[in-house]
């Protein structure tokens, strides 16, 4: 009951997103690991300027689905994809496609934070540096600076930019790893809980950021919080044992839910 | 004195002794073992059967009565062992003439013939040739006993002395008593230690904390003979060392720069050649190792299937398993008439086939696959997250690898390399096969240098007196090889290990 309560405080505005072209749409995706089947028959569209979030309980499938949109289930030795994901028209796993490049289209945030053993500075420079997005010294200073401020690390880190990256707390790890990875200016980027180790006043920063890049970019994330999916998201879909039950406007997820599962969940019932 | 203990009780045992080491060994362990179902029957009976009753498990007693039993016994066994032929010399010894006694080496040849007429007596008593009586009681003065012995088949070189007869006959006795008071003695502790360990179990007794006790000495006892070994040949080395330093001034050793012994006196044993030789070969043997190691490493670990890998690594790894003196055979026989022909003669670096070059070659491919399962090893163990951050970026496969992993990897590769380092260092054989004898300083590297390690070799079996500064001067040598190639090994643990606490 409480839960019900709090769900109607939060702003439903914005919700009409049906005139936005989808990015990436994908139809009938299979995932096997070795034996387990762990994603059963997906249809989702990513829409262009749109934050989607996926809930749903633990190994449910959600990290498995959204390493399939940049093809990181590649770099798994017995994960199998099948299926089609398209991304602007064009099928990702074609033998055409490079992946290395369409990585560098579709950017990650992993779970857990994984910043190399290099300084913060260079953290950040990674993606810049190898896509060669700069063109001197100064540019690649000022992205470094722009993309830590829009990860609220900015004030914690500037004076020892030449620190390890893996020299700095759990949250600000993540933090970092955003940073890195809104770097490369990916055209869609996947969160897979970008705010789980963070702080309520960093998580705040975190979920204003995703609201910014809405504006340019398309914005997956994954979360366990019914609060956050409600607050940064417009289209929301629940994944259970592997199937993708609910697939809707955010609004109407948690308000209306279709599927007696969906609503169990939010309401905590499941899980 | 003579008829004192009889004849010998066990005249079996004096052929085979080591039979009646056994025997006492095996009935050791069977009282040991029969103590422990002794120890934990006793336990349960105190108790009446209820286990709760009891400080420890009911097998606890047991092993605590079986240890009681065996170790004592085993550690004055082992005492013995030690102490016999010493004890056995004494009594010997009276029955040679005084100047040979007086005379180290004249003593201990004697003491040898005298085992050897024990030892065909004891064959011709054996064999049924002699009685017993006989055996104790012939007479150099009354019996050819070479010839009575050759008949039994056992060849001496020379006549029987009247003294070593005598002493032989008596170190036959002094044996047969020795042998049957070992037995006694040992299997004595080995009861008593069963009577004590079953009078201490009670109920409250806590044998599963003496069981502790017993662990923390066993392995202790392990790994303090590792220590204790690696002390012994630092104080041997180190003796030498000084005695060779008393008699060669320390800084013509440390700076000389030129080696030349000659085994007439008046050598020159500078030691800077021999360093420059085993730097040289080092150098060229690591060029050729880390690369083609560590991109193997690298092939192994980030771009090989799992299947090529299983195949691939196996077969590298063989080479690791052929012996160093076949990679000799191939630097003298193959590499060095190649590098000779094609290279050095052609293009006028002179005409040795022995070479720094042939031996650095062949050294820095035996070093491939130590470098390579090393360095597969670290590269393994940086965390897949690191690797799917880069990919995640739009990375590729190389730039993931020259930026990510290697500095990841790094330390840790610095490890292995210096490991890998002071095993070219250490190496001999190939070099005396492959680069020759002569201790020279020069740049070229086709031509003939030696290292420190196959001039230790070469002083130590020279034919001169082993007190002489020549000969002496093979333990200066090892040591200094010791502290360069223990200083390296440090170097690289404290390295691998600094990088061990970074993921950790
Ligand atoms: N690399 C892998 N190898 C084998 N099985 C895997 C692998 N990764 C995930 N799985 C399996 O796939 C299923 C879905 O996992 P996934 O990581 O997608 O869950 P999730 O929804 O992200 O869970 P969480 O909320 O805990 O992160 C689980 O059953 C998991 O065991
Ligand atoms: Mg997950």
């Amino acid at each position: 009951m409480e839960d019900q309560k709090t769900m109607k405080d939060i702003h439903l505005e914005e919700r009409v997103v049906s005139d936005h072209a989808p990015r990436i749409t994908a139809r009938g995706v299979n995932v096997h690991y070795g034996e387990n089947h762990a994603l059963k028959d997906v249809d989702v569209d990513i829409l262009s300027g749109t934050v989607t979030a996926f809930i749903g309980p633990s190994g449910c499938g959600k990290s498995t689905f959204l390493r399939c949109l940049n093809r990181m289930n590649d770099t798994v030795a017995n994960a199998r994809v099948t299926g089609q994901i398209l991304l602007d028209g064009e099928d990702i796993y074609d033998k055409r496609v490079d992946p290395v490049q369409l990585r560098a289209k579709v950017g990650m945030v992993f779970q857990k934070p994984n910043p190399f053993p290099k300084s913060i500075y260079d953290n950040v420079a990674y993606g810049p540096k190898i896509h060669g997005l700069t063109r001197n010294k100064a540019e690649l200073d000022g992205i470094v600076e722009s993309c830590l401020r829009k990860a609220a690390l900015w004030n914690e880190v500037k004076d020892r930019l030449t620190a390890p990256g893996t020299g700095l707390s759990g949250g600000q790890q993540q933090r970092l790893c955003i940073a890195r990875a809104i770097a490369t200016s990916p055209e869609v980027l996947l969160m897979d809980e970008p705010c789980s180790a963070l702080d309520p006043i960093a998580t705040a920063q975190v979920e204003e950021l995703i609201d910014e890049l809405r504006a340019s970019f398309s914005v997956v994330i994954v979360t366990h919080s019914m609060q956050q999916a409600a607050r940064v998201s417009q289209k929301t879909a629940f994944f259970h044992l592997g199937h993708l039950v609910e697939y809707g406007e955010t609004g109407q997820i948690f308000t209306n839910p279709r599927d007696p599962r969906t609503e169990s969940y939010i309401t905590g019932r499941i899980g | 004195m003579a008829g004192a203990f009889g004849p010998p009780p066990f005249p079996f045992c004096r052929k085979l002794p080591l039979m009646t080491v056994l025997l006492l060994l095996s009935v050791i362990l069977v009282i040991a073992g029969a103590g422990f179902f002794l120890g934990r029957g006793r336990a349960l009976s105190r108790v009446s059967g209820n286990v709760r009753a009891l400080h420890s498990l009911p097998g606890y007693y047991g092993w605590h009565a079986a240890i009681m039993t065996a170790m004592p016994a085993l550690g004055i066994l082992l005492v013995w062992l030690i102490a016999q032929p010493i004890v056995l010399e004494r009594q010997v010894l009276p029955y040679l003439p005084a100047d040979i006694v007086a005379d180290s080496t004249e003593r201990t040849l004697a003491m040898a013939d005298v085992r050897r007429v024990a030892a065909g007596l004891d064959m011709a008593v054996s064999t049924g040739a002699m009685t017993e009586d006989e055996a104790g009681m012939i007479r150099t003065e009354l019996t050819d006993v070479r010839s009575r012995l050759a008949s039994v088949g056992v060849a001496l070189g020379s006549d029987v002395k009247r003294e070593t007869l005598q002493a032989a006959q008596a170190y036959r006795k002094s044996f047969g008593a020795a042998v049957l008071w070992r037995g006694i003695v040992v299997l004595a502790v080995a009861l008593a230690g069963l009577a004590l360990a079953l009078r201490l179990t009670e109920p409250d007794f806590r044998a599963r904390n003496r069981g502790e006790a017993v662990m923390l000495g066993v392995l202790i006892t392990a790994s303090s003979i590792a220590i204790l070994t690696t002390v012994g040949i630092i104080w041997s080395m180190l003796s030498e060392s000084l005695n060779f330093f008393s008699q060669y001034p320390a800084s013509e050793f440390f700076f000389g720069l030129t080696w030349s012994p000659n085994f007439r006196g008046g050598s020159d044993l500078g030691f800077i050649p021999l360093l420059w030789g085993t730097m040289y070969i080092s150098l060229v043997a690591m060029i050729v190792a880390v690369p083609l190691g560590l991109f193997t490493a690298i092939y192994l670990a980030e771009y090989a299937s799992p299947r090529a890998r299983a195949w691939i690594k196996p077969v590298i790894e063989i080479i690791a398993g052929i012996p160093t003196v076949v990679f000799g055979l191939f630097a003298l026989v193959t590499v060095g008439p190649f590098l000779r022909d094609w290279f050095a003669e052609p293009f006028g670096f002179g005409n040795s086939g022995s070479s720094v070059m042939t031996a650095g070659l062949v050294i820095g491919i035996l070093n491939i696959p130590f470098i390579s399962s090393l360095a597969d090893d670290i590269i393994n163990s940086v965390p897949q997250s690191l690797r799917d951050g880069s990919y995640g970026l739009g990375a590729t496969k190389s730039e993931t690898v020259r930026q990510v992993i290697l500095p990841a990897a790094l330390p840790g590769i610095v490890g292995a390399v210096l490991l890998a380092a002071s095993r070219a260092i250490g190496e001999t054989m190939i070099v005396t096969m492959g680069a020759g004898a002569a201790a020279k300083l020069s740049l070229n590297p086709f031509d003939a240098m030696t290292t420190m390690t196959v001039k230790i070799v070469g002083q130590l079996t020279g034919d001169t007196d082993f007190n002489s500064p020549e000969t002496l001067v093979a333990f200066a040598l090892g040591i200094t090889l010791f502290v360069i190639t223990l200083g390296l090994n440090v170097f690289a643990l404290w390295i691998v290990r600094k990088y061990r606490e970074q993921y950790e």
